[in-house]
């Protein structure tokens, strides 16, 4: 299993498919900012998005958009706060910001969130 | 009082031609259903994305050019008039080239301010902000600084602290000029003087930002969070796309090119647009084109926001225009029981809640049937700013200023709460918005600025 360090030293990209969203790292997911959506309830009450941590990888469905390369634009990204499974949830120096680029090829561009790209906890 | 404000709202609301006057209103009585798709196309606008957003982000645009689209092929078959349609397609483009300029010119200059907070910089930020909102528009103020404010005050941000930057930025700062909200740039293209505003306005714009600003101060000295920040600032504000500034002044030159303003500007009539609208859509293209890649990215640019504005905005101003002719036609009837203070309530009542551009022109209209004058005629509309001040005066400020009331009541209200969002803020929703914070602050200022300046004139 990647680590979150690992993902973002050595620039492995996510993927995109339609709605789904695959990265390759295990993590909690707190908070999600797509577009005009912030979206924290990932409960099954809400039909927003859901995710699953699976053994290698993160899978995060968007139910309300049909593909995600449509939806994000050229200057827009997807922006969260994740904590990487084994990691202690509710120290929040374990929050970490991460945003993705949505590019062609299914290529999904996973950074660190940059010091102009605002995202409070 | 009540009576006279029924009447009003339900000629606006319901469609019912109870104002009239003109040739073209004495017409359209018999038709009176065709505004119908106005009134459709105003509630949606305020219902859609609050209660079946779905559809309304992906048919919007159908929406609105199908019901468009009714007005328009009503005065081609039936009335047989293509001027109205003509002079009301020119508004347009007009209108869409000042704000499409405004938003992609400044949605390319980035502000990077490192510092901490305090709730003197704070109402600083939105001080500088209301007074640019009359230059850049209070759409271009806020996009260029709604991002700074958050990211200064990504320690301590609540959301009044959004909720007081839509206040003064986004809406009532900008009501000194023309540029500064649309409903006056409206007002401007039919003829209002650029500075009338300014010198009419200023007096009422003063007072009212300071007692905003004054509550902010309160509201924010309060605020503990980040106090023990250990945060350590380098107090450096840094601009990226600054040579965007050269196509705002460009845009801001450009507003005084008509014909009408300036003798020797060349008419391109009969064509629908001038030479001021032709420069104004070359800033979309070449402000975008050259725009500094970093800058588009830190703002998260999206043309999102303008193709929404220029959409609804097609089916506006064209179902707008059989509104706006009954609204003269009848304005004769109940002019003497209509004074200042009622159109300053209707205007602003609405404003809150539907878009405040088309709410003033209705209005205007309507003051004007008042006084037997055609706001289709813009003589008329310039005697009328001298001969019956108080009536512009009242109906500026309340289109302006109730655009704070709620996230629909101005375009960069929603743009605002959109890109707060992003950036993981958690903002009221439309009813928390008015309930915890527009009513209890705004309407009572509103209430004192009607009793001292508007209250029994007229």
């Amino acid at each position: 299993m990647r680590t979150i360090d690992e993902v973002l030293k050595s620039k492995i990209n996510g993927m995109h498919y339609g709605n789904r969203l695959l990265l390759p790292f295990c993590a909690e997911i707190l908070k999600v900012s797509i577009e005009d959506d912030l979206i924290m309830d990932f409960s099954t009450e809400q039909d927003d998005a859901e995710y699953n941590i699976n053994d290698e990888f993160t899978e995060i469905y968007f139910h309300k958009y049909k593909s995600l390369e449509e939806v994000v634009t050229k200057y827009e990204v997807i922006k969260m706060i994740v904590v990487e499974s084994g990691s202690d949830l509710f120290n929040f120096n374990d929050h970490r910001k991460v945003s993705i680029d949505i590019l062609p090829n299914h290529i999904a561009e996973i950074k660190e969130i940059e010091d102009d790209q605002i995202f409070i906890d | 009082m009540l009576k006279k404000i029924i009447y009003l709202f339900f000629f606006l609301s319901v469609g019912t031609p109870l104002f009239a006057s003109t040739e073209d209103g004495a017409k359209l009585i018999e038709y009176w259903y065709i505004v119908l798709p106005f009134v459709v196309l105003l509630l949606m606008i305020a219902t859609g994305p609050l209660f079946y957003h779905h559809f309304w982000e992906r048919h919007y645009p159908k929406v609105a050019i199908a019901l468009g689209s009714v007005t328009v092929l009503f005065y081609l078959i039936v009335l047989h008039d293509t001027h109205s349609l003509v002079h009301t397609l020119a508004e347009y483009l007009s209108f869409i080239a000042l704000l499409s300029s405004l938003f992609v010119a400044s949605g390319g200059i980035l502000i990077k301010v490192d510092r901490k907070a305090t709730p003197a910089l704070n109402v600083l930020i939105l001080l500088f902000g209301s007074v640019i909102s009359n230059v850049i528009g209070t759409t271009g103020a806020s996009m260029l600084l709604i991002r700074p404010f958050i990211k200064i005050n990504k320690d301590r941000i609540k959301p009044y602290h959004i909720v007081f930057f839509i206040f003064s930025v986004s809406n009532i700062g900008g009501a000194l000029t023309p540029i500064g909200d649309p409903p006056l740039f409206l007002g401007f293209l039919r003829g209002v003087e650029f500075f009338w505003v300014v010198q009419h306005v200023w007096y009422i714009w003063a007072p009212t930002l300071l007692v905003v600003l004054g509550i902010f101060f309160v509201i924010d000295s309060l605020n503990k969070l980040g106090s023990n920040s250990e945060n350590e600032y380098t107090g450096k504000i840094q601009f990226k796309g600054l040579k965007n500034i050269w196509f705002l002044v460009i845009i801001i030159i450009s507003v005084f090119l008509d014909p009408g303003v300036v003798s020797w500007i060349p008419s391109l009539s009969p064509m629908p647009f001038g030479i001021r609208e032709i420069i104004m859509f070359s800033v979309v293209y070449f402000s975008y084109k050259k725009a500094d890649q970093e800058a588009l990215r830190g703002n998260e640019f999206d043309f999102e926001p303008i193709r929404e504005v220029a959409y609804l905005f097609a089916g506006l101003f064209a179902t707008m225009i059989p509104a706006l002719q009954l609204i003269a036609y009848e304005a004769n009837i109940f002019g003497d029981e209509l004074d200042a203070g009622l159109f300053f309530w209707a205007t602003g009542s609405l404003s809150a809640f539907l878009d405040n551009a088309p709410t003033y022109l209705n209005f205007l209209s309507a003051e004007m049937g008042k006084f037997a004058m055609d706001v289709n005629d813009k003589s008329e509309v310039l005697l009328f700013e001298i001969e019956h001040p108080i009536y512009l005066q009242a109906i500026s400020v309340a289109a302006v200023f109730f655009g704070a009331m709620s996230y629909i009541g101005n375009a960069p209200n929603f743009m605002v709460k959109s890109i707060s969002e992003r950036a993981g803020i958690q903002m009221p929703s439309f009813f928390g918005f008015m309930v915890k914070y527009s009513i209890p602050i705004l309407l009572p200022i509103f209430i004192l600025i009607w009793w001292i300046f508007f209250y029994g004139n007229g």
